[in-house]
């Protein structure tokens, strides 16, 4: 059974499309693996207990808590971070795009949970109702915004996209 | 002993078991790490081992059989909210799944098992799989046993999550035509309630011939009433039964919770208007 114990964990983790083979202690979060060992800061730090959102980042597609998510149950999983976001050319995507100028943040301290989540709900939902952005943000605190401009950013995010789709076509 | 925990990642249930038999009380088993993490962030937990069930292929997935429908215990709450077999048979358990709190990133990774062992009296499954009669196979180091989830609430010795691995869960689909509802009380939107009720309902014509009602979030445990509303059976939604359902369901919280959600007597006399909501809107339902 001892020889079923590690002490330290190899996982191979694609981070925003680069590999990363890493020997971790078993105790750590993903938030502190790439805060504090890869100095990808884009991820915020707002709580560690799972309620404020700003760590959030994307798992094998799926939106999670970094600060809650035990970094060495994630295998080979494909990670995307708020530094993923941006085109292969440089340029911002849609949704980071429609938040600028829209003016959807003041601080952006909880611009990872809101562009993360923005982004996994506008692939699958392409046009979505009010009731449904707010499901969507729940797991995001905002301390400046009040929401409104937020709601407005997602918006005008799903029409930016919208547009992009049709002038490809 | 190092200072920090170690970790197994068993590959399947039989490595699950020796690793469970091997240890001692400082082992925990985690899956989503939703409700671990939180708590060892916070400095209130420190496991020594990890054991991370999320490679155990045994443990996942959802599949209609002959005897009922079986979920995996590491299935996330996100996969029992968009199963189809789960909307279609057993509506109120994918309902009452998306009223996690916790946004979608907590749905995506926080599992059916992690919600049901920690057996937390604010958590939002419990009062349903009570409702619904849910049953478990849970393995521990000699092997596998089937278990209502009634009886497991009152053994105290379970050793879940430490001893032993709750492997699936058994539901019957149910019943045709039964109206069902999940009431939560909450002040915000993705948070916790403060009171709560899962109803089942069937009728013939308007009158009631079964009902299957849990009050939860206002009690260490969710409580199953359906027994003291026995008397509702035979009878036609009214204004006066609605009273009564209300008086009873309060009558049956001897131990209020008295925390940040509420004080003890509201919390009671919430009890009693969730337990009315979800029958009503249960009835409503029916047909
Ligand atoms: C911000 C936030 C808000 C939340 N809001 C809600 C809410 O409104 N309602 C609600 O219901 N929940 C809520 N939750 C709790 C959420 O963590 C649980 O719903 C989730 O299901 C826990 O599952 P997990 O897989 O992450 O559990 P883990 O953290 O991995 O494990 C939880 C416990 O279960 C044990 N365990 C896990 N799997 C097994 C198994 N297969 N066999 C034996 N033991 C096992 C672990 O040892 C541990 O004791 C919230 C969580 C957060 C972070
Ligand atoms: S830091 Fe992760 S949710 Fe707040
Ligand atoms: S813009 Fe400051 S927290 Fe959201």
């Amino acid at each position: 059974m001892e020889d079923m114990l590690e002490d330290t964990v190899l996982v191979n983790l694609r981070i925003n499309g680069k590999l990363h083979e890493l020997e971790i202690p078993a105790h750590k979060s993903l938030l502190d693996l790439l805060r504090d060992d890869l100095n990808m800061t884009g991820t915020h730090m707002g709580c560690m207990t799972g309620h404020c959102g700003a760590c959030t980042v994307s798992i094998d597609g799926r939106v999670a808590k970094s600060c809650i998510t035990l970094a060495a149950t994630l295998g080979r999983a494909k990670i995307t971070t708020i530094e993923g976001l941006t085109q292969d050319d440089g340029e911002l995507s849609p949704v980071q795009q429609a938040f600028w100028d829209e003016a959807g943040f003041q601080c952006a301290f909880c611009a990872p949970g809101m562009l993360m989540c923005t982004t996994e709900l506008l692939d699958a939902n392409p046009d979505p109702s009010d009731a449904e952005i707010e499901t969507a943000l729940a797991g995001n605190l905002c301390r400046c915004t009040g929401y409104q401009s937020l709601r407005r950013a997602v918006k005008a995010a799903a029409k930016l996209k919208q547009n992009t789709r049709e002038a490809a076509e | 002993m190092s200072l920090y925990p170690a970790f197994a990642r068993p590959r399947d249930l039989g490595q699950a078991a020796d690793i469970m038999g091997g240890l001692s009380t400082g082992a925990m088993i985690i899956a989503g790490g939703q409700e671990v993490m939180p708590s060892v962030n916070y400095g209130a937990l420190m496991p020594e081992v990890y054991i991370d069930v999320g490679q155990i292929s045994a443990l996942k997935g959802i599949a209609e059989e002959d005897d009922g429908i079986h979920i995996g215990s590491s299935t996330v709450h996100r996969d029992v909210q968009d199963s189809e077999v789960i909307q279609s048979k057993i509506p109120l358990l994918s309902y009452a799944a998306a009223q996690i709190g916790g946004g979608m990133q907590v749905h995506n990774r926080g599992t059916i098992g992690g919600n049901i062992v920690s057996m937390h009296p604010l958590y939002d499954i419990l009062p349903s799989l009570l409702a619904l009669g849910a049953e478990f196979d849970v393995l521990r180091g000699d092997g596998e046993t089937r278990v209502a989830l009634a009886d497991l609430m009152r053994d105290a010795s379970h050793g879940l999550g430490s001893e032993s691995l709750l492997v699936r869960i058994h539901l019957k689909p149910m019943t045709p035509g039964a109206g069902w509802s999940y009431e939560k009380l909450k002040i915000t939107a993705g948070g916790y309630g403060s009171a709560n009720a899962a109803a089942i309902v069937t009728l013939d014509g308007d009158k009631i011939t079964s009902l299957r009602v849990v009050v939860g979030a206002v009690s260490a445990l969710p409580i199953d009433i359906s027994d003291a509303l026995g008397g509702c059976r035979g009878q036609a939604w009214s204004d006066h039964l609605a009273e009564e359902i209300e008086e009873k369901a309060s009558a049956e919280i001897s131990e209020p919770l008295s925390d940040h959600q509420g004080d003890g007597d509201w919390r009671r006399a919430m009890a009693g208007v969730m337990a009315r909501r979800a029958v009503e809107a249960a009835v409503e339902k029916a047909g």
